[in-house]
């Protein structure tokens, strides 16, 4: 609890002190620079952990202190000020979530069109805040209501944004704690792998960006009170991208980050506007370097000469505790293609693939390069949308499905490309691993989900072959090749899929570690009495692993048999023979 | 016979971190020097420092005699060094055939058309709708087909089936018998030991072994790969 | 539909895409998000008053217009565009602050007041019945023949396709020969004097003020939006279709609520067909 407790303290001490030292008029500036500062740290919280950047933000910010302002206008009481206040946040937050959980369904990137969307919104709502006259008065703006609870902006209304950026701060640095915020980094890292896991990613951005806005919201109360004037500007592109401005060059990836940015370029720009002409010129110049040269704005700055002084002493590795169970999963049972057909674009990838395969055991799947076998399972998971055919796990249907329902459904998949979390440590992508198809909503706040580990896991990691216990604190993207294949096995294998798919696991691997991988695989399937469907291209190995072997050749299936029996089939012979026609 | 390529003392890596100490070779015209090693221990970092997308610390890679030290990437294949990456090895958005045809040829590519007949059916397709193996076998195909002297291969083979990989060691075999060079980094033992005229084992970023092919025994080959 | 009201539409479109043509070439292509695409326009619209202030003849706007908007795009391009490469959203932020930085400049060279230039045609010319100054017809007519020189040379030669390739895997395009700093840096400088040629064209007719930036930069995204990234035709019908709807229901309501349309209609665009009607891959 220290590294919550410490910062937090000292901010609180830092604003308390500032009426003492600086005075009131200096205390109201401050005031203004740290509701901004609140807005900014939304951004920060959204922007530096899933990547999605806000280029909106004032919408919020606006209609909540148009919202206010009108409120406190009607002179209704305290009560009944605070409970409007509520339901307007609260009807924020929907609106956010539902937004971004509709723009992002179906859609992997985070892209720059989600920012293009917000900026648009903005735009259209500083229209309409400036023609609307009858109920925003325009651009003159509204004005004339007292401040919340009738406090002096001067004077105590200082303590209730204290209050609030001091409540905002502790919020966000308990969240840090916690694993829900692995989940929000794993998004901006590899999003297709946390579906894989189970984790509808679509929600969880949406879920960021409807707090972001709920944040912007509770600052954009705060102005209004503050100022005791609300103009369209409040609502504006400009202050949008002031916002952004602040979260960057404070630092987003740190939650006090975008707090210091408001007050430091608030304060100087206040100081040195009028005395000097160049001010504005040497804003941009310093903006321009920050996102150049120190992507983590001033906060990483104090950080790391903090840690030259103090260096980070390695955390207390906790004790793993028995993770729960996973959930029950919806289907099981033999997997079963009907004429399945995909096609992209013009090309024709899959051509009417039919097959059963059996409830348990390893079936391979081998053929010419480009004869389907990786559209296959891309059907399987859901990664692609088939365009024809069903495809059916047990009793029930499977088919375009979006892919995080794919664990849901018992099925696990391992890429052909490795695909983990790059920039976060082994352990890290352990820990998310476990929580895949088990963590309850709860689970996400508890520290504890952190040191889940099933016996499977334990054991993969306890076997002296397997290189990853020692490379646990390690950061993934320095690890080879191979380590990387065992790693994503690992993860894949953590939320124990009845039916488990590998795409060439063995590519890239060692003959030494080839022959771990195929040990694993069939301990796998031997503990689990699972279905296991691996694509592989080396005839020993499918020898080897094999109870079913299916053929594929152009997008459709050549025999689906015993290694022997397809071994012989002239079909396969002349395919693997003569190339391809 | 004519010596293409030197490596001369190379010492090198990401940034500040060496992968690689002290590596020696060359490659005559007409031959194929194979790079073997376990995962990890820098075939990759070799090749990319010959092509030029990394850069030695010290020592020096000659082309003909002529130093490629301080040249980017793009100098070095317009003076002769192909390149094959390992990943990311073709250009996603664009179509078979732009991949083909984006740099200055040698050859047409009708003739691989014969071995790889997957590639002539999907000209106008775009490269990342094709699986991983077609990748491999366009980026392959694309490296031949280029008007360099010196090629550069890092793990052709990779998730290609076996009957691709037999082609594509007949064509090594032709490029090489045509005077051209290769370097190739695999880690498919059989296909290196096939095409390569010179062997160079690799463990902990040092060469540990260096012999002509014939020379070298397959205990040799699996006590490198498997300490 | 009046004619006078057919050849506005035929002003507004015609220019809005070559105003969109330069950000279809950095952001389209180079994957640059050029928030700072207008204050080139900007600059390119003070190149008369440049001229004028400077007593030049008025032959020497056009090259003192391309060489300072090439000079600035040079040595931004130079200094902070190139490690921007690959990082759509930093290039977002950094261009912001570009967009600022010049805005300032220009702002502390010629002071924040509107500027005016007078036209290099003056007169009307009778066209469909009605007459329309001569200069605005020039002009169309010069977009037209200029869009169409330049589909000309884009099928022609096999730059747009290295473009492609360079952004999609810079490594692989320089191991395959391409020189990627001097490719983009020519792009960007390209995409920038075409911005600022667009600026001297309309300065004109509007009001010269270092904040004019703006507003075509988010006409120019939308156009660009709705008609999609990466091809000529993309950004034809994108043009015509943001220019059309403001300036058609700016002339039956009022231009709030054509601005309103025009924003709409993107926000609609990016939701249902986030690939604009003309996407690059097909």
């Amino acid at each position: 609890m220290a590294f919550v407790l410490l910062p937090v303290s000292l901010l609180l001490a830092a604003l308390l002190l500032v009426p003492e030292v600086f005075g009131d008029f200096m205390a109201y500036q401050i005031g203004l620079y740290l509701i901004y500062g609140i807005a900014a740290q939304g951004i920060g919280f959204l922007w530096g952990k899933t990547g999605v950047l806000p280029l909106g933000q004032a919408l919020f910010f606006g209609l909540a202190a148009y919202a206010t302002a009108i409120t406190l206008r009607g002179d209704s009481g305290l009560i009944i000020d605070l409970t409007l206040a509520v339901a307007v946040l609260a009807a924020i937050a929907v609106f956010a979530f539902v937004l971004a959980a509709l723009i992002f369904r179906g859609r992997n990137e985070s892209g720059p069109y989600f920012s293009l969307i917000t900026l648009a919104l903005v735009m259209i709502a500083e229209q309409i805040a400036g023609t609307a006259t009858t109920l925003t008065g325009g651009f003159n703006g509204m004005s004339g209501y007292a401040s919340l609870g009738n406090l002096d902006p001067f004077g105590g209304f200082y303590y209730v944004i204290v209050a609030a950026t001091v409540a905002v701060s502790l919020l966000l640095l308990v969240l840090n704690r916690l694993p829900v915020n692995l989940i929000a980094r794993a998004v901006a890292d590899n999003e297709p792998r946390l579906q894989l896991l189970g984790f509808p990613t679509h929600v969880i951005k949406g879920a960021a960006f409807a707090f972001s806005a709920l944040i912007a919201a509770l600052a954009g109360g705060l102005f209004a009170s503050h100022q005791g004037i609300v103009t369209p500007t409040s609502m504006g592109f400009g202050l949008s991208a002031e916002m952004v401005i602040l979260t960057a060059v404070g630092g987003r990836f740190h939650v006090l980050g975008p707090l210091i940015g408001a007050v430091v370029v608030g304060w100087a720009s206040a100081e040195l506007r009028d005395s000097f002409p160049y001010w504005e010129l040497l804003m941009a110049v310093a903006f321009i370097l920050v996102v150049l040269k120190a992507p983590g704005g001033i906060a990483e700055l104090l950080e790391s000469g903090y840690r030259r002084v103090r260096p980070a002493r390695p955390g207390k590795r906790s004790e793993p505790v028995t993770a729960p169970a996973t959930k029950a999963v919806d289907a099981a049972g033999p997997l079963r293609f009907d004429d399945v057909r995909l096609k992209i674009g013009v090309v024709c990838i899959l051509n009417g693939v039919s097959f059963e395969t059996p409830p348990t055991g390893i079936v391979s799947i081998i053929g010419p390069n480009g004869a389907g076998k990786t559209s296959t399972l891309n059907t399987i998971t859901g990664n692609r949308r088939t365009t024809g055919g069903r495809i059916a796990l047990g009793s029930r249907r499977i088919d375009s499905r979006p892919p995080y329902r794919a664990l849901r459904s018992g099925i696990g998949r391992k890429m052909q490309v490795p695909s983990v979390f790059f920039s976060m440590s082994v352990s890290q992508n352990l820990s998310i691993a476990m929580m895949a198809n088990r963590a309850r909503l709860v689970d996400l706040f508890r520290p504890s989900t952190f040191a889940w580990r099933s016996r499977s896991l334990s054991a993969l990691l306890k076997n002296p072959s397997v290189p990853l216990q020692e490379e646990l604190v390690q950061p993934v993207e320095h690890l080879p090749q191979g380590h990387r294949q065992f790693l994503e096995y690992a993860m894949t294998i953590a939320a124990e899929p009845r039916v488990l798919l590998l795409d060439e696991p063995c590519a890239g691997l060692s003959l030494e570690e080839t022959a771990l991988m195929t040990r694993l695989v069939r301990a796998f399937q031997a503990e689990t009495g699972g279905l296991v469907i691996v694509i592989e291209h080396d005839m020993s190995i499918v020898e080897a692993i094999s109870d079913k072997v299916l053929v594929m050749h152009l997008g459709q299936v050549l025999a689906f048999d015993t290694f022997d029996k397809v071994r012989v089939n002239p079909e396969v012979q002349a395919v693997y023979a003569g190339g391809t026609k | 016979m004519t010596v293409l390529l030197e490596i001369d003392d190379l010492t090198g890596g990401y940034r500040d971190t060496n992968v690689l100490y002290n590596i020696s070779a060359r490659i005559e015209a007409g031959s194929v020097l194979g790079v073997f090693g376990k995962n990890g221990v820098g075939k990759t970092t070799l090749a990319r420092l010959v092509q030029g997308s990394l850069v030695a610390n010290t020592g020096d890679i000659r082309l003909q005699g002529r130093s490629l030290h301080a040249l980017p990437a793009h100098a070095r294949r317009r003076l002769g060094i192909g390149y094959m990456p390992q990943t990311s090895m073709v250009f996603d958005d664009l179509t078979v055939r732009e991949n083909l045809s984006l740099g200055s040829n040698r050859e047409e590519p009708d003739r691989y058309f014969r071995r790889f007949p997957r590639l002539a059916e999907r000209l106008d397709q775009p490269a990342g709708t094709m699986s991983g193996g077609e990748r491999k076998i366009l980026a392959f195909v694309r490296a031949m087909i280029e008007d360099t002297r010196v090629i550069v291969l890092d793990e052709p083979s990779e998730g290609v089936q076996p009957e691709n990989i037999d082609h594509m060691a007949e064509c090594l075999k032709e490029r090489a018998a045509a005077g051209g060079g290769i370097l190739l980094c695999e880690q498919n033992l059989s296909f290196l030991t096939r095409v390569s005229s010179w062997c160079l084992g690799l463990d902990a970023g040092t060469v540990v072994l260096d012999k002509a092919a014939e020379d070298v025994s397959a205990a040799e080959l699996r006590s490198i790969l498997s300490l | 539909m009046s004619s006078v009201l057919l050849l506005n539409l035929a002003w507004q479109i015609s220019t809005l895409a070559l105003v969109a043509l330069g950000l279809a070439i950095v952001f389209g292509k180079l994957r640059i998000m050029n928030m700072a695409h207008g204050e080139f326009v900007m600059i390119g619209a003070y190149a008369p008053v440049i001229t004028s202030s400077l007593g030049l003849p008025g032959w020497l706007q056009v090259p003192v217009c391309l060489l300072s908007v090439g000079l600035v795009a040079f040595v931004l391009e130079r200094t902070i565009i190139r490690h921007l490469y690959g990082r759509m959203f930093d290039s977002l932020l950094a261009t912001w602050g570009i967009a600022i930085l010049l805005r300032e400049t220009v702002e502390l060279l010629f002071g924040r007041g509107y500027q005016s230039v007078t036209p290099p045609i003056s007169g009307t010319l009778s066209l469909l019945g009605t007459e329309y100054p001569a200069y605005r017809i020039a002009v169309i007519a010069g977009i037209v023949l200029g869009f169409g020189a330049l589909a000309w040379w884009n099928a022609r030669s096999k730059v747009a396709t290295r473009i492609k390739a360079m952004v999609g895997n810079p490594d692989l395009a320089e191991a395959v020969g391409i020189n990627t700093a001097r490719l983009s840096a020519g792009a960007f400088i390209f995409g920038c004097c075409t911005a600022g040629l667009a600026g001297l064209i309309l300065a004109p007719t509007i009001r010269i003020e270092p904040m004019m930036g703006l507003d075509y930069l988010i006409r120019s995204f939308f156009a660009l939006v709705v008609g999609g990234l990466g091809s000529l035709e993309g950004l034809g019908i994108g043009a015509g279709i943001i220019a059309g709807t403001q300036s058609v229901l700016g002339a039956l309501a009022n231009q709030t609520y054509g601005y309103l349309a025009v924003l709409t209609l993107s926000i609609l665009f990016l939701w249902l067909k986030p690939d604009g009607i003309r996407s690059s891959t097909r």
